[in-house]
């Protein structure tokens, strides 16, 4: 589903992604840990061409990110991205929010939107919310928004960027269980997060990132129980 | 001396046909001139290295001279040129060319002020550049700036007076030629000054209300 | 009977150039200094001050400088007889007026900038009204002052030209002289406005070194619009 190969981000004179190798499965979900600025965000959001690559190649659903050719707005349908400050359309509804790209990027029909719009708000439990402006949601609620509104393009992949940094700690919980159950539809799901409860239960395979490289990956089961490198021992003991 | 301003009734319909005038040609160089200005604006830093400069000298050029120069220059050089203008498309040029260069400035600050986020989320959605503008930022961003578009259409509408210069028969014109009938000098500039007064206090009024009730949604948002 | 723009039309027209610095430099120094006056007495404590004030503020604000010009060059030989103030001494009068309201507006948006937080900390020192204003909110105000005050400036410069109606020679009135006669209009208004553009960008130049001399930048949107288009 995506393959990662020998990737490198530079900024200037930071070398930010130092040759990541990465193999991502079709219905896995991977969460991706690390301490702040190892990278592990913009790996994410290489992964929909937000940030350009400086060498190596990404692959995803056999479109070639590093292939000028590659129609890049293709991918982006369908690869969803989920932002740490939910980015949702201030000027625009919660239903308008979720059916803006359907209208504008797939040219869906208004009533085959909307209907989708209604379908995915009620799935995350916002179907009371659908005519309310963004800015009188909640934190929890504008994610689960955002959630409905990368949902709607029948994304193949979904990117969580700290889906729940941004969030107060008793809210979590609810974005966290939209996603469970997204996992559990057998989702494609990439997740940037500091939650390693989450990470934990729900990721089939976690991968433990720092100054720019992959130090490890494994099971939940083996990266929190026994991780085998310095560096993730370092970090783990630090969070749990 | 007295103050008389009973002499200046007859010519009531002469002033407010000047401050009609001025009206119009406010709204009209407003709206065709905010249209102008974004698309300058976005020649400015669109992807085009010739239109972005050529944009930028125009932007400077108009808001580093004055506007009855380029009304002098319409009104004046374009007939050597063999274009005839009346006084009034002149002045609706010449504002509207004005209030362009004025507006792409607005509209640069109200872009940069809409949060990067929003753009990512629509580049992540696969929407064109294009798409992204018109259907993500431009609202925002003109909520962002809407006290300082209606500012501008302030001194548009006061600007209008310089038209009077090039023989546009608007208000400050009517002032004039009712002060050289009647000599009823300073009645008629305090009658007429109140009445841009007026208006232009009314615009302030009128674009708070629109402001409150155009952007609901904002209500509660920090965008 | 016209003859050509030729290179000896450029001394009326640097002429004129130097006379609207000049009449800018003396309008702009009154009008900072009446403007300050305004601006504190629209941010004091006092209620007829902030009266006073606001009143001549918005009315300057609302009324075009045309008019207040024509008000100025005819209304003050009718108002007060026998006072016949000169065609330099009338435009001064007229912009400085103009010019007053504009430095007012910007010094009461630079004081209220800083005294959201440093009010409540001069207050809790004991500070009176006074020592509080210029020890403590003055000097930081008159920083963020400059550039909004520059775009004034600059404003002021180009609304100058409309005491073109008064008859005094100053750059756009020269255009007019000159353009009567050589009877080309479009080389001297170019001309014109290329020396406009010069002493404005100058301006603006300035400015830009300022900020970077500084690093004071202040958003332009929180700011009170610079005057005069």
């Amino acid at each position: 589903m995506i393959f990662v190969e020998n990737l490198n981000k530079k900024f200037g004179p930071n070398h930010v992604l130092k040759g990541i190798d990465c193999h991502i499965r079709e219905r896995e979900v991977v969460c991706v840990i690390g301490p702040s600025g190892s990278g592990k965000s913009t790996f994410l959001r290489c992964m929909n061409g937000l940030e350009t690559i400086s060498s190596g190649s990404i692959v995803i659903n056999k479109h070639r990110l590093d292939d000028s050719k590659t129609n890049i707005n293709l991918v982006r349908q369908e690869a969803g991205m989920v932002f740490q400050h939910f980015n949702l359309f201030p000027h625009l509804k919660v239903i308008d929010n979720v059916m803006l790209a359907p209208l504008k990027v797939a040219k869906t029909s208004k009533e085959e939107a909307r209907a989708k719009a209604e379908m995915l708000l009620t799935k995350v439990g916002l179907a009371e919310k659908m005519d309310t402006f963004p800015g009188n949601l909640s934190g929890g609620q504008m994610q689960r928004v955002a959630i409905a509104r990368a949902l709607a393009m029948d994304p193949k992949i979904m990117l969580f960027d700290e889906p729940t940094s941004a969030l107060d700690p008793e809210i979590v919980g609810e974005v966290l269980a939209v996603m469970k159950d997204l996992a559990n539809e057998g989702m494609t799901m990439v997740v940037v997060t500091h939650e390693m409860g989450f990470a934990r239960e729900v990721a089939d395979r976690v991968i433990f990132m720092d100054q720019g490289r992959i130090v490890e990956e494994g099971t939940p089961e083996e990266i929190f129980s026994s991780p085998q490198h310095g560096r993730t021992q370092g970090f783990l003991s630090k969070v749990l | 001396m007295a103050l008389y301003f009973g002499d200046l009734l007859p010519y009531s319909s002469l002033l407010l046909e000047g401050l009609w005038t001025a009206l119009y040609i406010t709204l009209v160089a407003m709206l065709a001139g905010s249209a102008l200005g974004v698309l300058v604006y976005l020649g400015k830093v669109g992807p085009g290295k010739p239109l972005s400069i050529l944009c930028t000298c125009y932007i400077e050029a108009i808001r580093n001279t004055p506007l009855l120069v380029q009304l002098y220059l319409i009104y004046f050089a374009l007939p050597a040129l063999g274009i005839n203008l009346e006084p009034v498309w002149a002045a609706v040029i010449g504002l509207t060319l004005n209030n362009a260069a004025y507006t792409a400035e607005i509209y640069r600050a109200g872009f940069e002020s809409v949060p990067h986020g929003l753009r990512e989320a629509g580049k992540a959605l696969g929407m064109k550049p294009g798409q992204i503008v018109r259907y993500i930022i431009l609202l925002p961003a003109t909520r962002n700036v809407f006290p300082a578009l209606t500012n501008q259409l302030i001194l548009l509408f006061l600007a209008s007076s310089i038209g009077s210069i090039i023989s546009l028969p608007e208000l400050t014109n009517a002032i004039m030629s009712v002060s050289n009938t009647t000599y009823r000098t300073i009645e008629v500039l305090a009658v007429g000054g109140l009445l841009y007064l007026g208006v232009s206090a009314l615009m302030s009024l009128a674009s708070k209300r629109a402001e409150t009730t155009l952007f609901r949604w904002a209500v509660g948002t920090h965008v | 009977m016209f003859r050509p723009f030729e290179w000896q039309d450029l001394i009326p027209l640097a002429q004129g150039a130097w006379l609207t610095i000049q009449l800018c430099a003396v309008s702009g120094i009154l009008g900072v200094i009446f403007g300050l006056i305004l601006g504190i007495a629209r941010t004091s404590p006092s209620r007829i001050a902030r009266w006073i004030s606001t009143i001549y503020i918005s009315c300057v604000r609302g009324i075009p400088v045309l008019v207040i010009i024509f008000f100025v060059f005819f209304g003050i030989p009718l108002l007060f007889p026998g006072l016949e103030p000169d065609k330099f001494a009338s435009a001064v009068i007229a912009l400085t007026c103009f010019a007053a309201a504009y430095v007012a507006e910007i010094v009461r948006g630079s004081i209220e900038a800083v005294a959201k937080g440093q009010s409540e900390a001069a207050d809790a020192l004991g500070l009176n009204y006074w020592r509080k204003l210029t020890y403590v909110i003055l000097p930081q105000a008159v920083k963020i002052m400059v550039p909004p005050g520059i775009g004034f400036l600059i404003g002021l410069v180009k609304d100058s030209s409309l005491v073109t109606v008064t008859g005094l020679l100053e750059l756009t009135h020269a255009g007019n002289i000159v353009t009567n006669l050589t009877g080309d209009p479009i080389k001297t208004f170019l001309v014109v406005a290329g020396m406009y553009f010069v002493i404005c960008y100058g301006i603006s130049r300035l400015g830009r070194l300022y900020e970077k001399r500084t690093g004071v930048h202040v958003d332009p949107l929180k700011l009170p619009e610079p005057a005069g288009i």
